[in-house]
């Protein structure tokens, strides 16, 4: 087999760090291969795509060292985040923006701008504006985009990382379409769409170093443990991770917490959400669901009081309006964790809200420290949050929020773009919150979630409560809280 | 967050960018040298006509996007008027001083303030970012290094903003009350939006490079972008319109004074 790309004895080192990320590491890529790179997150599997494709060194000023690279001539990238790799507002103009670059004339380009979008399944007028596309459709335009440059090797970088489960699948049938005769080389770690596509698997440990390569089927099968401590998703990890749960408990208390009556939430002077009749009690869970752009964000904004609301909207049997802030009563936890902080170090963040509610010195450092512990960032207390790792990110929002001992938890998809092991571990810590009597609303499109932990489940349609379901009614007997 | 406006393209919006920044450029200079009131008057009035007829935005549009101008206008005139220096006094009461110079000087300067707004608002309503880009590179050969630079954060704006508002709420979410010190505010929505768009840059530029975007490589483009009749037809009108407030101006004054200075 002809070799199209690799490197051999490649050495790494991200600038400020002591030890070097690749260490004489080599590896091969063959004519038509579509390879799966599997590993933790930090172990430098995208760092790898970025010097097989040579945008490191020539793109991103990293040092290294090499015996010898080979970079194949015609290649295309796609990158995590379907917000940042565009550079023009519209459709049409970013495919062009490709087209431009090899030199395709001028007449062809409306052609093959129709052409590429037929491929990768974008049925839409080519001059249509980026931001009204949904994150699964900017990717497949992205697909489409690199596709203009005829690429032989496809580098795929979690292309569906940020992308609900939906828009991952359908970007994986759009790649399974157009990649039959190219090498495509995948870093991904929902894997459930991906295994029936990739011939090859190569999986990564901690240290950068490669401990296994080989045939698809044989390394999943013979390295499932290591995968599954690496917190990758994979098929069939619901299954086991549901056997070796215990026992769910019902909640210690059943009080009324929430009662909405003809509530209404408005955006731009326009009624955005409404719930004809719901009453909430403690100990319950709920999951949001729903079609994109249904209105389930909305939802909770108008339950936080963040966008105008009427109608009756009772809390602890009190009217909404005679609590001067929300905040202390309900925790509510963004889907992007960076936003929530507000200053500069772990610690602080968690003492955050206590020093507003003006409690005593040893009474916040009690506190702060508990959930240090609780929530294992007892080693990153002095950071800086944005230097955390994504899922310490998560779990810091998640805390900060809590701190003030909420019992209510509105959180907008907080397990979405997580690995397995930190999406388990914060159900696993939301569960322990509702044992106790918190509850808990939340948006989610996972329906593992819905099924393995939620109680009861909600489904927005076009701005509205349309569907309020029990999954359990008889806590003690209900087969779906007794796994 | 999102600028939705609907506006009609007239033969405005389909004139040569580069050519209507030039024009604009000059008229802005030429504007300066203009002491004479009356023509000053003409002109902004003949660039008002222009502004209403010819951008193709509803008339709700333009008097909101006009408001601020026009408080600029008043400001600017009125600070003149009220404590300029001049020998002929009209009103004096404690340090208010109005002359008849400074009356007529405040005029003038307000009347200029309100050209200037009115030539940027004319040509920001009927340009396209894209197309003006296209064009330098095209007609003025700006290197496509920079155009296309322009162009990714333009894209940026609309995320931004989209991303100011999730800061304010989620500040709110944290119990964060509004009686807090300018400093800290700017701290509070600078750091995180800031950290994000360099972050967002950032991978724009790699993501173009992935793109085989080189400054090196001959290009083609996907705009071209020429000249038509419009330009011609923009070019007479401004001249006509610059004569014309010339002629009126010195023929038919409104108010007797040649030269405010």
């Amino acid at each position: 087999m002809e070799r199209i790309a690799s490197v051999e004895q490649l050495r790494l080192k991200f600038p400020g760090k002591d030890t070097l990320l690749f260490k004489d590491l080599s590896v091969s890529f063959y004519k038509g291969e579509k390879v799966l790179l599997l590993g933790p997150s930090g172990c430098g599997k995208s760092t790898l795509l970025q010097v097989l494709s040579g945008l490191i060194p020539h793109s991103v000023d990293i040092p290294m060292k090499a015996k010898h690279v080979q970079v194949p001539d015609n290649w295309g990238y796609v990158f995590q985040d379907p917000d940042s790799q565009f550079c023009m507002p519209f459709v049409d103009e970013e495919i062009a923006f490709a087209l431009e670059n090899i030199g395709v004339p001028r007449e062809q380009m409306k052609g093959r701008i129709e052409e590429l979008l037929k491929e990768v399944g974008l049925h839409l007028t080519p001059h249509t504006d980026i931001q009204t596309l949904s994150g699964g459709m900017k990717q497949r335009l992205a697909l489409a985009s690199v596709l203009a440059l005829q690429p032989d090797v496809l580098f795929l970088d979690e292309p569906t990382a940020m992308i609900d489960d939906e828009g991952t699948e359908s970007i994986w049938k759009t790649v399974k379409q157009i990649a039959h005769n190219k090498t495509v080389i995948i870093v991904e770690h929902k894997i459930e769409q991906v295994l029936d596509f990739v011939d090859r698997i190569i999986l990564f440990n901690d240290h950068g170093e490669i401990i296994a390569d080989g045939e698809a089927a044989t390394v999943f099968h013979d390295y499932k443990d290591v995968i599954a401590d690496q917190g990758i998703w994979y098929p069939g990890i619901w299954d086991e991770y549901v056997k070796q749960r215990k026992r769910r408990q019902p909640a210690v208390r059943e009080d009324e917490v929430i009662r909405l009556e003809r509530f209404q939430g408005y955006r731009n002077r326009e009624v955005k959400i409404r719930v004809d009749q719901a009453i909430v009690q403690s100990g319950e869970w709920i999951a949001i669901t729903g079609k994109n752009g249904a209105g389930k964000s909305t939802l909770l904004h108008a339950l936080m009081k963040l966008i105008p609301t009427d109608g009756v909207y009772e809390l602890f049997g009190k009217q909404s309006e005679q609590f001067k802030t929300l905040a202390r009563l309900i925790a509510f936890v963004f889907q992007n964790p960076e936003f929530q902080f507000v200053t500069n170090s772990v610690w602080e963040e968690m003492a955050y809200s206590l020093r507003l509610e003006k409690r005593s010195k040893t009474e916040i450092a009690e506190t702060v420290e508990s959930l240090l512990q609780m929530f294992h960032l007892k080693e990153q207390q002095d950071q800086h949050p944005y230097q955390l790792s994504m899922g310490q990110k998560r779990r810091l929002s998640v805390a900060a929020s809590i701190v003030s001992g909420q019992q209510i938890f509105l959180l907008d998809e907080p397990t979405f773009g997580q690995d397995a092991k930190n999406t388990f571990a914060l159900l696993e810590l939301l569960e322990s919150y509702r044992e106790q009597g918190a509850t808990i609303l939340m948006i989610t499109h996972d329906e593992n979630i819905v099924t393995h932990f939620a109680t009861r489940r909600w489904v927005i349609e076009d701005g509205q409560l349309v569907s309020d379901e029990q999954l359990v009614t008889d806590h003690t007997k209900g087969a779906l809280l007794s796994v | 967050m999102r600028w939705d406006i609907c506006y009609r393209e007239t033969w405005l919006h389909r004139t040569n960018p580069s050519l209507k920044l030039l024009v604009m450029l000059v008229l802005f200079i030429g504007v300066l040298f203009v002491h004479n009131p009356n023509i000053l008057m003409n002109f902004s009035i003949a660039l008002i006509l222009l502004f209403i007829i010819y951008t193709g935005y509803p008339m709700k549009y333009l008097l909101l996007l006009f408001l601020p101008f026009l408080l600029i206008f008043i400001s600017t005139a009125s600070s003149m008027m009220l404590f300029g220096q001049g020998k002929t006094t009209w009103f004096q009461w404690g340090l208010v001083h109005i002359t008849k110079e400074s009356f007529l000087r405040g005029m003038h300067l307000g009347f200029r303030a309100l050209t200037f707004a009115l030539l940027g608002l004319l040509f920001s309503l009927t340009t396209r970012p894209v197309y003006l880009f296209y064009s330098l590179m095209q007609q003025l050969k700006l290197k496509p290094k920079y155009a296309y630079s322009f162009l990714a954060g333009v894209r940026l704006i609309p995320i931004m903003l989209e991303e100011f508002q999730t800061v304010q709420n989620a500040l709110k979410v944290r119990g964060v009350t509004a009686n807090s010190g300018i400093f800290e505010k700017i701290k509070r929505y600078a750091i995180p939006l800031l950290s994000q768009s360099i972050r967002r840059a950032q991978r724009i530029a790699v993501a173009m490079e992935a793109k085989r975007f080189s400054s090196g490589a001959a290009r083609t483009f996907y705009y071209e972008i020429g000249f038509s009749k419009y330009d011609f037809v923009f070019l007479l009108l401004i001249s006509v319109m610059a004569a014309v407030a010339y002629y009126v101006g010195i023929s038919f004054p409104y108010i007797p004074v040649e030269d405010v200075r």
